[in-house]
């Protein structure tokens, strides 16, 4: 696991669930799509045109590099949507 | 129904904030369009709820701004794209109620920056990331990775070095572009200690590093990424007085994660569509907009201020969004003498702001060798998938302006709308027609300034 902080004050962060392909990532309220991801260890979560694995980029919304599909809207910047409970995450990414 | 309003700031960050504040302190209603769930732009990020209770210190003062603008009547709404704008100041954006015009008697654009794209061999797999993305991931709490490599220039590197070894990363190495400070540097030091917030806390994040032993190295930089599926490796090479790497210096790093900080490119697509006249900077080799004592533009009105017209860090920022709130207000009947003294004030602030500003510039502006860092097989234009070589096929059938090379290859026709590769096609384009970067131009600025789902673009009726 890759998150350093859980809470500021020791008080219990409220975690969400959500998923992505169809399994199931915890996320903390706040968490961008992006950020939970990184925190589970995933770092690639697309395929560009050429089929090279892509994530995160610029972090800031301007390089829609982290395109992901949320509850079936598509191209969703991952780095700018804020996980909600239950969301459902799909992504173009193929089997490995 | 469209809404009518006296002045609209778009942006919420440091200069955003500010010229709200001041524009509705004169007695203006003001509207204030920002991008992001919060207002405070990249320098004042606040943290997700769960890390909230010990805010740093920009934080606490980015929140103290925003409860001050609301206080004094600036609304202020969040989480919209403005994707519209022209010069009769008729703005639209959208949100997840639909899109919204709005008409303006003043705009302030105060649309800040992304970080300067570079690309390199290995560029796009994951684990390369930009120096500003692995903050906001810091933010949450989150790591970038284990092993961090960062390449770039100014002092925004070594903050972020210092949050990841507090976070428990191991920093591989620091590479800083720049050998200028070294070379002329020291004078430079004494200048700007203490008065450029920014470089003031690079500096004492220095300390931290130092005392953690991880290199700090000057005109160093990134030469290539290596890996499978994300990074494993990275080549870094000594670089020239014009960042480009000498043959021979070349060293073998290990790490998972590659942190780029090459500076910050100005995000002017929203001024360029409303008209506003746009200037090249040599020196950054970027376009900024033009503007007069006031920061008002070419176009009557319409006012551009921070980052977003100008590199010059937080603190001229935020001057320079005092006085674009200040003059918007004055120009549509507010604020009368009160108003006049008040600009007065702020005038020989921003003159001494825009001399570290200069200094700043001489200190860490990218070397052209950034340019020349990819090989042919290398994608330029990230989004579409296209190579050098590709670019230089199209430059062998004749293509001459960045229109053309999009014609061709697609470069620059992606999600991203040009702004990872165009700055990069501008240059070779200079070099390979013999034009000057302002002559090659860039994309030239069409709705929608962001991509948008169809729906957004049919109008709401019903306000």
């Amino acid at each position: 696991m890759l998150r350093f902080r859980e809470s500021s004050s020791g008080k219990e962060a409220t975690s969400i669930h959500f998923t992505v392909d169809g399994q199931t990532y915890l996320a903390y309220a706040g968490d961008t799509i992006a950020s939970a991801l990184y925190a589970a260890g995933k770092r690639a979560w697309r395929h560009s045109h050429a089929g090279d694995p892509r994530g995160l980029l610029c972090g800031i919304g301007h390089c829609f590099d982290c395109l992901v599909t949320v509850n079936g809207v598509p191209n969703v910047r991952a780095c700018q949507t804020v996980v909600e409970p239950g969301m459902v995450v799909t992504t173009n990414l193929r089997e490995e | 129904m469209d809404e009518k309003i006296d002045v609209v700031v778009v942006g919420g960050g440091p200069a955003g904030l500010n010229a709200a504040l001041s524009a509705a302190q004169m007695g203006a209603e003001v509207l204030l369009l920002d991008a992001y769930p919060a207002p405070g732009g990249q320098y004042y990020r606040q943290p997700p709820q769960h890390l909230a209770d010990h805010p740093t210190p920009h934080q606490r003062q980015g929140r103290q701004l925003w409860q001050e603008a609301l206080a004094s009547g600036v609304k202020i709404r969040s989480n919209v794209t403005v994707w519209y704008g022209d010069a009769e100041k008729t703005l639209i954006y959208h949100s997840n109620q639909g899109s919204i015009a709005l008409h303006a008697k003043a705009i302030i654009l105060a649309c800040g920056t992304f970080e300067r794209p570079v690309a390199f061999p290995g560029w796009t797999l994951p684990g390369v990331l930009m120096t500003g993305g692995a903050q906001t991931l810091l933010y949450h709490g989150v790591l970038p990775g284990r092993r961090v490599l960062l390449s770039g220039s100014g002092p925004l590197q070594l903050v972020v070095a210092k949050k990841l070894l507090e976070a428990g990363a191991e920093v591989v190495a620091v590479l800083e572009g720049s050998s200028r400070l070294l070379r002329r540097g020291m004078r430079h030091f004494a200048g700007v200690w203490g008065q450029w917030e920014r470089l003031g806390e690079g500096l004492s994040s220095l300390a931290t590093l130092m005392g953690r032993r991880v290199p700090y190295r000057f005109g160093w930089g990134i030469v290539a990424a290596h890996g499978e599926q994300q990074v494993e490796r990275a080549t870094i090479a000594r670089y020239d007085e014009h960042w480009r790497p000498i043959p021979g210096s070349e060293e073998q790093v290990a790490c998972d994660t590659i942190c780029i900080g090459f500076g910050f490119v100005p995000f002017t697509t929203l001024g360029k569509l409303m008209g506003v006249k746009h200037i090249w900077s040599g020196d950054w080799n970027m376009e900024i907009p033009e503007r007069d004592e006031t920061m008002q533009t070419n176009v009557s009105g319409v006012f551009a201020v921070g980052d977003g017209a100008g590199l010059g860090g937080a603190r001229l920022s935020i001057l320079e969004g005092q006085i674009a709130g200040i003059a918007a207000a004055h120009q549509i009947g507010y604020g009368g003498t009160r108003a006049v003294a008040a600009l007065q004030k702020l005038a020989p602030k921003v003159r001494r702001e825009r001399a570290f500003q200069k200094m700043y510039t001489d200190l860490f502006a990218p070397g052209k060798g950034l340019f020349e860092l990819a090989k042919e097989d290398t994608v330029i234009c990230r989004c579409e998938g296209i190579t050098l070589e590709q670019i230089r096929r199209a430059r062998a059938m004749g293509a001459s302006s960045i229109s053309e090379v999009k014609a061709i290859t697609r470069a620059g026709m992606g999600e991203c709308q040009g702004r990872m590769c165009g700055l990069h096609i501008n240059h070779i384009l200079a070099q390979w027609t013999n034009k000057t970067p302002a002559e090659v131009g860039l994309n030239p600025a069409r709705p929608p300034v962001f991509p948008l789902p169809i729906q957004a673009l049919l109008l709401e009726q019903e306000s």
